[in-house]
């Protein structure tokens, strides 16, 4: 079910990405397409009464742990994101310094 | 010695050189001589980091493919650095993160690593194009290559869930194991779909108009050259090790490429802009490459990206450095750019004759190859198309050069450095010679590439 609702999400967001004209409701349609893919990932590795992935002394063998991989994964993918919704938002300021506006269709005009 | 320090040296000056940034293309080129050193003395085999052998951990893989490539990618660096480290000399740490970036994708063997090392570079290569000062056009660029890199990352989760596994090797006997190649359509599509906005493949490269119709001397070759090489490397391991591509999937592949070959050298044929022609005649041949590895042509693709990362470094940077100093990219304003520089000229008009494909070049051989190799695979629509291609290239490739030869109504003067006439002579040279010494370039067969066999041997 989780992964129906992250799809749907991924989705949105670039429905949003390709509808948009404004840069900056550009960058959040594509947060909200990352959001969606992270909880896509996260959700591959769960497991229904799985605990945490954690090795310790008292732990038992034979438990039911998540799996880990897909949060290991998805740090990375949070990182990654940031670098690239930094970068994005550094060229809208860009942007804005050059044609006064964040709207794609008005810098047109004055291209 | 280990072939992870092709990835973690230019990732660590990279962010060493922020310190000392006037410093930093001169570490770019020590770098990148670095690099081109060791892949001389790095013997092949696969790296296993951090202990964790495949599947679980990350495996970086050097063979004579990856080799060949990161020879190519790095000795282009350090010559597009050279050229410009005087106008463009604040770019060097992010060439050096795009050094890391592309030596990465091409080595590694982890998809999720691969992932990461897509990102890093395309990261680099937003950077690149906001030297262009278009940054409507960088945003563009931006915005579709996330896009791309999420159906990528979308595609390889899937493959993750059902294969328990993200490295090549072990994927590729799962899913050999598995014999059900239905279930893999959806993600490989996702995949192919990903790598295809990178690796300027119609319909998904629209940001290639804005990033390279705008480009200057270090972003036009960067682009056009070296990413265009380095993820076409890529995008034929993933072609010939993992996608594999059957029954329908196969079929729309093939019609996309085909017709990806035609509509660029079409919308090249319609263009009036130098820039524009040189961009859309590396969308087709992206094209043919890809359609060279779907049809398991592996050799003679590998040596067209190389022919066509020579061939674009020439075109490139003949045209930026003249559309820098004429202001305009229209050919009608670049009329008679060769008869004060015949050098140029002719350095230029031989890397135009190899990409066409002209007996004496190398672009011939290696086009004469691959059509047989087609023919031999009884692919003779794919000829058909491909020859046609070639016909519409040829047109508008010799009305280019008639129009940059002969005089026109105003005289243009364009100063070329003698860095960029050594560079410019020594690659027509080379685009001569092997034309008709073609020794080396039968020393490479179709299993260039074997992953699997590599992987599992160690």
């Amino acid at each position: 079910m989780i992964q129906y609702a992250a799809i749907i999400l991924f989705v949105f967001g670039l429905y949003g990405l390709f509808t948009n004209r404004n840069v900056i409701k550009m960058i959040v349609s594509l947060n909200v397409m990352e959001v969606g893919l992270n909880i896509f990932i996260i959700s591959i590795g769960f497991t229904y009464d799985g605990i945490a992935p954690i090795l310790s002394s008292t732990t038992a063998n034979g438990l039911l742990y998540v799996d880990p991989l897909p949060q290991a994964l998805v740090l990375t993918a949070i990182v990654i994101g940031v670098g690239t919704t930094a970068l994005g938002l550094a060229i809208a300021k860009s942007i804005h310094k050059t044609y006064n506006t964040f709207d794609l269709d008005e810098m047109g005009d004055k291209e | 010695m280990s072939a992870i320090l092709l990835v973690a040296i230019p990732l660590l000056v990279a962010f060493l050189s922020i310190l000392v940034k006037k410093y930093a293309p001169y570490l770019l080129i020590i770098v990148g001589l670095f690099n081109l050193v060791m892949l001389f003395l790095l013997q092949d085999g696969g790296v296993i980091i951090g202990g964790f052998d495949q599947p679980l951990g990350i495996n970086l893989l050097l063979n004579l493919y990856s080799r060949i490539a990161l020879i190519l990618i790095n000795a282009l660096i350090v010559v597009i650095a050279c050229l410009n480290i005087k106008d463009y000399g604040k770019y060097g740490s992010i060439l050096l993160l795009a050094m890391a970036g592309l030596n990465g994708l091409v080595l590694t063997v982890d998809l999720f690593n691969f992932f990461v090392f897509l990102e890093i570079s395309g990261i680099a290569a937003y950077l690149i194009t906001s030297s262009n000062k278009k940054p409507t056009n960088t945003f563009h660029y931006l915005a579709l290559g996330a896009v791309g890199s999420s159906l990528f990352l979308f595609g390889v989760i899937i493959l993750y869930a059902m294969y328990g596994t993200l490295n090549y090797g072990a994927m590729i006997e799962a899913i050999a194991a598995n014999n059900n190649y239905a279930e893999v359509v959806l993600p490989f599509t996702l995949m192919f779909i990903g790598l295809g906005v990178e690796a300027k493949l119609l319909p998904f490269n629209s940001w290639v108009k804005g990033a390279l119709g705008h480009s200057n001397t270090m972003s036009g070759p960067m682009i056009a050259s070296v990413y265009a090489a380095a993820l076409s490397f890529v995008l034929g391991r993933m072609i010939d090790n993992l996608f594999l591509f059957q029954g329908t999937l196969l079929t729309i592949v093939t019609v996309l490429l085909t017709v990806g070959i035609l509509l660029g050298d079409f919308m090249a044929f319609s263009s009036t802009k130098t820039r524009e022609i040189l961009l859309f005649s590396s969308v087709a041949q992206a094209s043919i490459v890809a359609l060279l590895f779907v049809n398991g042509v592996v050799a003679w693709a590998v040596w067209l990206i190389i022919a066509n990362a020579l061939s674009k470094t020439v075109m490139f940077l003949v045209i930026n450095k003249a559309t820098k100093e004429v202001g305009c990219d229209e050919t009608k304003s670049l009329q008679g750019l060769f008869t004060k520089n015949i050098l140029v000229g002719l350095a230029f008009t031989l890397a135009t004759l190899s990409v066409m494909g002209l007996p004496l070049l190398v672009g011939f051989m290696i086009k004469l190859n691959f059509l047989t190799a087609l023919a031999g695979a009884g692919q003779i629509w794919l000829i058909v198309a491909i020859l046609i291609a070639s016909l519409v290239e040829g047109i508008y490739f010799v009305r280019l050069l008639v129009k940059l030869w002969y005089k026109g109504e105003n005289e243009i003067s364009v100063k070329y450095n003698l860095s960029f006439k050594v560079v410019f002579v020594v690659i027509a040279l080379a685009l001569l010679a092997f034309g008709s010494y073609t020794a080396p370039m039968n020393q490479i067969d179709n299993s260039v590439d074997a992953v699997t066999e590599v992987v599992n041997n160690g």
